[in-house]
């Protein structure tokens, strides 16, 4: 029986190119994900371990264990005197420590680099880190880059940069090396400047060290140097040799590694899963065209269990000999992404590619599976052939399918009607996250309903647009005819394709929906051209995204009631808001730093010059300051304050009203955000204590929706003096062109203001969009780049589907070409086949996406503006027609260029 | 059918339809060469119906098609009325069978995706051509088919799929007809009318036929039968019965 079966495979190679194709590609995915993303990883592990066993110890501040209510306390760095302590032990051959803190490097336009100034460190004596190109700086004229500010500024070794001292004062430095961080976060960030140890103190005033380095003495361990060095440094410090460091290090990198890998399995196992389709579709249609064969071997006694093994050994064997295909395919495709990949994720030097055994075992075992299983349904149905069967002459009839059962048209129906109203729960009852897995779920279940109805669909279709089509011409009319001959092949066909269309049409309803919302909002509420803050400061971990546990810290180290950390009440709203403005810093934050002003440096603020030269500026119409405060209420409550000077509230700056009116705004009177304190409503007076004892008391006049651009508790800039008059300067300022102004000059006008200001950071509100919709941008294509893969497999599909129709119809062929049709009409008639085919499996493909990537972007953000990007589903659509084209081109050939003789006499 | 009696003025006056002069058609199979024709000069005239015959293997398709231009002689000449067709390119022979020659098969050859209608009209469709509705209505009422033009091929008997066929290539009164053993497939009442119908078309419709078969019996149906063998044409028969053609085939087949 094996024998039998391997003969036929080797006979019918042909047909199973494009089915091997299929399975190739997926498989491909498969392991070049695999072999990529551990070539990542280890290529991530050895720049680790490459800067941290350089050391024999690395010693840290250790993190004090946040206690209950209390806010984390900032580690303590070590002293020089520690660094002499270690450097005394008889374990340690040489100690030394690392200088850290912060310079606002200056780029060539003279702009203070990014949002937050790139580290400075220095290192004094033994250190992990060394110069990758050039060297290390040696005097006070010199610096290095870490090569990440490089690539980002485009300075080189020999330029000259300007640094900015504490006191902002300009200093020139000759840039001498290259220092490649690698992925170690603190650097990688923010980038980082390297400076010699005395200019760093110079620079910075930084005096103690944030991390200290040791090696060895002669006949010790890096084990007993480090036991030893703990020993030293005590409790506060927490020690570990070099290679555990590099190792925890590398374990917590590998959390990105690992969700790269799982993100794009995810997308192989989409490739798999149209593969799948593919298979089981090209399995159906052998095992149809052999019922005759099949017929022969059940009349000469092979039993149903052996027809059985042998189309199963069958898509063994094919599945096995294109997962090897694809294994080797991927660990080209992973080689490649390697090397091409591995730089721009900033992994350094290129490691040599790394293939586990488990990438080549899944691999191929994905593969295999996967064409068996889908090879089952097929192989059942081919016991089922009659031995009689093989009797038959005519197989005219057998292509004819008929009739499409009502328990099939029902539970179609019933399926769409279940997603329908899952839809509709997810955005009725406001689920948030979970709406999206509902949301999913209908969309799963509308996909099922499809493939149920998928015949009855095709047939309604090509009924439907067979009307016009059938009077272009003859190859159309046939075609239109051809494609219904066996709707249930032609729908597994089609909806292999759809898979692909509605993952990449939902995904653009969805990008396109967001940037048409954030677009609305950016201009709505923020209707500002120009946007100006301070350069943030780096030593704050909050600058990243956390309002809360800053606002909790402000609270905790003034000495406040223990609860009060945990009520840091507005902190997430605010927290919101501060991210969707983008630069604009974070409210809260800010709030933290004006209240600490006695203990901490106050918050940085926007200079009095500064607003003056943009008033001063013609092209400029109007500059509106942003000041804030924060306030505790009786009960224990936090209250954000805010005020606006120069803005008039409901005119220039905006957000939805919930009640009451923004024109009403005055003195004495506030605008206060939803729900931001208790109980209070609109014509309530609001009771906020201020510094200087004496009560507000404001009448609400409007209250607005949270979130928006007015949040906390807004009110006119003279209730606020009188109040917070120690707040006097802006933390930002919000700047709109005067009328008519021409964009350029307008430009040319803020930097013009801010020009002795280097450090302070102008966003435009255009530049924010363009950014906005590049990154939404980037992730479209990286997405429909990889959903690519399944549609070219999904046409692979439908390109076999038609070879083996048109092997099926030979003798049909013939008979045209010997009745007259040119073998250009009769390769029009395929074309028109294939692209029909493609044009339904794309067309509910989109359908699918437009109505499932609405469903999912309205359950997570109820005002979502839906937008569908009419664009690139036309360009979609187009390449759907270009795809059934090319799945055309090989059929057509062949149909074409068989002898009408020879198909004729052939029985 | 109540003329057959009588018999037609002999078209000898006329051209021929159909001329072929010196045909060969030679075979490489790897190391030996098969000549499946060598030689064949012969000639069809307007409103006759010839059958070819002959032993398996003595090259009767390959005459046929190389006859209506589905295959390519070695060497020789074919001329349909005017148009030398052996020196024609493939998209030329296209439009020549659409629009000049007519085809009846052995097994059907209709489209199963097409009604019966349908599968008559389709030459013409492919050809953009208008259909001559009286001559649709006479040929349909002769082969009688009038109440199955909306079947599908499926649901028609053998008999009436080849009257379908019949019908297609009838439609358009083409110069010449080919049948490729038109009965082979039909059982002997459904192959008689079918024959009748060619026989009959011949007569009526001044339609020339050529038919191939090793049927003794269908070739009694024809005006005249041209035996081959060994790619040679060695016999010819006016008038045949039967008997006659049975005799000569055994004949053949003896020498």
């Amino acid at each position: 029986m094996l024998r039998t079966t391997l003969a036929g495979l080797r006979l019918h190679k042909s047909r199973y190119v494009t089915t091997v194709l299929a399975i190739l590609l997926g498989v491909m995915f498969v392991s070049g994900t695999m072999v990529f993303a551990d070539t990542l990883s280890a290529s991530y592990e050895k720049s680790v371990m490459g800067s941290a066993t350089s050391v024999d110890t690395i010693a840290v501040p250790s993190q004090p264990e946040p206690g209950g209510g209390e806010a984390p306390e900032e580690p303590t760095p070590f002293t020089g005197g520690q660094i002499d302590d270690v450097r005394a032990l008889p374990e340690v051959s040489e100690a030394g420590g690392l200088l850290e803190d912060e310079a606002v490097l200056l780029d060539a336009d003279g702009r203070a680099v990014g949002f937050i100034p790139p580290a400075a460190i220095a290192l004094d004596g033994v250190g992990r880190f060394s110069a990758d190109e050039g060297s290390l700086p040696s005097n006070g004229d010199e610096i290095a880059l870490a090569t990440s500010t490089a690539d980002q500024t485009g300075f080189t070794v020999g330029d000259t940069v300007t640094v900015l001292d504490a006191e902002e004062e300009k200093r020139d430095f000759t840039v001498t090396g290259l220092v490649e961080f690698g992925v170690d976060p603190s650097y990688s960030r923010s980038g980082a400047v390297v400076f010699d140890p005395d200019t760093v103190r110079e620079m910075t005033g930084v005096t103690v060290y944030s991390e200290i380095n040791a090696l060895a003495a002669e006949g010790h361990t890096p084990q007993e140097a480090t036991d030893a060095v703990a020993g030293a440094l005590g409790a506060g410090a927490e020690v570990r040799t070099g290679e555990e460091y590099g190792l925890a290090m590398a374990e917590s990198l590998g959390g990105q590694t690992e969700m790269m890998r799982v993100a794009l399995l995810l997308f192989a196992f989409i490739a798999m899963f149209v593969a799948g389709i593919v298979i089981y579709n090209t399995f159906a249609i052998l095992i149809a065209q052999r019922q005759r064969e099949l017929a022969l071997l059940r009349c000469m006694g092979a039993k149903r269990g052996q027809v059985f093994r042998s189309v199963l050994a069958e898509s063994v064997v094919v599945g096995l000999v294109a997962s090897a295909l694809g294994v080797l395919a991927g660990i080209g495709i992973g080689t490649a992404g390697s090397a091409f990949g591995g730089p721009l994720m900033g992994t350094g030097d290129a490691v040599s590619v790394v293939i586990t055994p488990l990438a080549v075992v899944v691999g191929l075992a994905v593969g295999t599976v996967v064409t068996v299983f889908s090879a089952l349904i097929p192989a059942t149905r081919a016991t089922r052939v009659a031995p009689l069967a093989a009797l038959r002459t005519s197989a005219t009839a057998a292509g004819l399918e008929k009739g499409t059962g009502w328990i099939r048209v029902v539970s179609g129906l019933l399926a769409f009607a279940v997603s329908a109203g899952l839809v509709a729960l997810a955005l009725v009852a406001d689920l948030g996250e979970t709406g999206l897995v509902v949301v999913t779920a209908a969309a799963l279940i509308a996909f099922v309903g499809v493939v149920v109805l998928g015949p009855l669909l095709v047939r309604g279709i090509v009924r439907l647009v067979g009307v016009p089509l059938r009077k272009v011409g003859v190859p159309s009319m046939l075609a239109v005819d051809n494609s219904t001959r066996s709707p249930r092949r032609a729908a597994t066909a089609m909806i292999a394709l759809t898979v692909g269309a509605t993952l990449i049409t939902g995904y653009s309803v969805v990008s396109a929906s967001t940037e048409t919302t954030m677009t609305n909002m950016l201009e709505e509420q923020f209707p500002v051209d120009y946007q100006v803050s301070p350069q943030l400061t780096r030593g704050e971990p909050e600058s990243e995204e956390a309002g809360e546990p800053q606002e909790a810290s402000a609270e905790g180290s003034e000495g406040a009631e223990n609860t009060e950390g945990a009520e840091g009440a507005g902190g997430p709203a605010d927290g919101a808001e501060g991210a969707t403005e983008g630069t604009g810093g974070d409210p809260a934050e800010q709030e933290g730093g004006a209240d600490e002003a006695p203990e901490t440096p106050a918050m940085p603020t926007v200079p009095a010059e500064v607003v003056a030269a943009l008033e001063s500026q013609p092209e400029l119409g109007q500059v509106i300051g942003q000041r804030s405060a924060t306030v505790e209420t009786d009960n224990d409550w936090m209250a954000f304050v805010y005020t606006y000077p120069g803005a008039e509230i409901g005119v220039d700056l905006t957000s939805d009203v919930v009640e009451g009116d923004l024109a009403d705004m005055g003195p004495g009177r506030a605008v206060m955000a939803e729900g931001h304190l208790d109980g209070v409503g609109v014509g309530d007076t609001a009771a906020l204590p201020s510094e200087n004892g004496e009560d507000l008391s404001l009448e609400v006049v409007a209250v607005v929706e949270e979130m928006q651009m007015l949040s906390g508790v807004t009110v006119a800039e003279e209730d606020f003096a009188k109040a917070f008059p120690e707040v006097d300067g802006n933390e930002m300022l919000f700047v709109r062109a005067a009328e008519g102004a021409d964009p350029a000059e307008v430009r040319d006008a803020v930097y013009t203001a801010v020009e002795d200001h280097p450090t302070m950071q102008v966003g435009s509100a255009a530049e924010m969009k363009n950014q906005f919709s590049q990154i939404l941008d980037i992730a479209f294509y990286t997405i429909a780049a990889m959903l690519g893969l399944a549609i070219i497999i999904a046409v692979f599909g439908i390109s076999n589907t038609m070879a083996l129709s048109v092997l099926e119809r030979t003798r049909e062929s013939a008979l045209l070409r010997a009745l007259g049709l040119a073998r250009g009409q009769l390769r029009r008639m395929l074309s028109v086949e294939a692209v029909l085919l493609c044009l339904i499996g794309a067309g509910i493909g989109v359908v699918l996406g437009v109505v499932f990537g609405w469903a999912a972007g309205a359950s997570v953000l109820p005002d979502m503006i839906f937008t569908v990007p009419v664009g690139q589903i036309a360009v979609f659509i187009a390449v759907a027609v270009l795809a059934g084209l090319l799945a055309s081109v090989l059929p057509g050939r062949r149909a074409a260029g068989t002898s009408i003789t020879g198909a004729l006499a052939s029985e | 059918m109540t003329e057959s009696t009588v018999k037609p003025v002999p078209p000898v006056a006329a051209p021929p339809v159909v001329v072929a002069r010196g045909l060969t058609k030679t075979y490489d199979t790897g190391d030996s060469q098969v000549h499946a024709l060598s030689g064949v000069d012969v000639e069809f005239h307007r409103g006759a119906f010839t059958a070819i015959m002959g032993p398996s293997g003595s090259g009767k398709s390959t005459l046929m098609h190389c006859l209506a231009g589905l295959d390519v002689p070695t060497s020789g000449t074919v001329h349909l009325g005017r148009t030398e067709i052996t020196g024609l390119r493939d998209a030329e022979l296209t439009l020549l069978r659409r629009d000049r020659i007519g085809f009846i098969f052995q097994s059907f050859n209709l489209l199963p995706m097409l009604t019966a209608e349908q599968n008559i009209m389709l030459p013409s469709q492919i050809a953009r051509r208008g259909v001559d509705k009286q001559r649709f209505d006479h040929i349909v009422d002769v082969v009688g088919l009038r109440d199955r033009l909306s079947h599908l091929p499926a649901k028609l008997s053998g008999g009436q799929q080849q009257r379908v066929a019949v019908a297609r290539a009838l439609l358009n009164a083409p110069e010449v007809v080919y049948a490729d053993e038109p009965t082979g497939n039909l059982d002997s009442r459904s192959g008689a009318e079918i024959l009748r119908f060619l026989g009959d078309s011949a007569r009526d419709l001044h339609q020339t036929i050529v038919m191939v078969t090793h049927d003794p019996v269908a070739a009694s149906y024809a005006d005249r039968v041209v035996f081959l063998r060994d790619g040679r044409l060695v016999d010819e028969v006016t008038d045949p019965t039967a008997e006659l053609v049975s005799a000569r085939l055994l004949k053949l087949e003896e020498a």
